[in-house]
């Protein structure tokens, strides 16, 4: 997993986010793959979350579908990745 | 010498069963001494055992307190996941787990279950 600060966040260009503050497992997951299907091959999508439970499920989730994470920061509770679509 | 094999013990029970709490912990603990790659996942009722505070109060015949023995796991390396939304379906408070549980969700455990070589469920 690619981890970058939130200075080289700005690189990458957001095509789609999918807000999930508030929301727990297995919600952020499944609304992250509900998105994913909408995108394009190399299209970016930006998903915030504040579960505690996401940075574990979302890097074995990659890991298990080919969608690479490009981007995980942490603000404050708020965790920011960026996937990009396979 | 065979390496890299992985098991998975699943806790899915609570304090008021104590004689199903122990198991996992002494199994991993030898397991991790074999070397084998070794994670507890707590869930459903399984939680309340992780809580912190919980494990000092329990202690059966002349085994040491079910604290003493987790916390022999986690320095034997033993790796503890803890399903965090489990505290919902049981009204308990969110969080709180002993500093070595990683709270973690229902995408790990799957991911788990396909990378273990063999899965034990208390």
């Amino acid at each position: 997993m690619t981890t970058t600060s939130g200075k080289d966040a700005g690189k990458f260009k957001v095509d789609k986010t999918v807000d999930c503050i508030g929301l727990y497992c297995p919600v952020p997951i499944l609304k992250t793959r509900e998105e994913i299907e909408e995108l394009t091959s190399g299209q970016i999508l930006e998903i915030l979350a504040d579960d505690p439970a996401v940075e574990e499920d979302i890097s074995r989730w990659s890991k298990r579908t080919g969608n690479e994470i490009v981007c995980l920061e942490r603000r404050d509770s708020v965790l920011r990745i960026l996937v990009r679509k396979k | 010498m065979v390496t890299n094999k992985k098991i998975l013990y699943v806790q899915t029970s609570g304090i008021d069963r104590p004689e199903r709490l122990y198991a996992p912990f002494i199994l991993a603990t030898t397991a991790a001494a074999m070397d084998i790659d070794t994670t507890i996942y707590f869930l459903i009722k399984g939680v309340e055992s992780v809580k912190k505070g919980e494990a000092e109060k329990i202690k059966i015949g002349d085994f040491p307190s079910l604290k003493e023995v987790m916390d022999q796991a986690h320095k034997s390396g033993v790796k503890m996941f803890v399903c965090d939304q489990s505290t919902q379906l049981l009204g308990l408070s969110r969080g709180d787990f002993v500093e070595y549980a990683k709270v973690v969700g229902a995408a790990t455990l799957n991911d788990l279950l396909l990378e273990a070589d063999a899965v034990i469920t208390f």
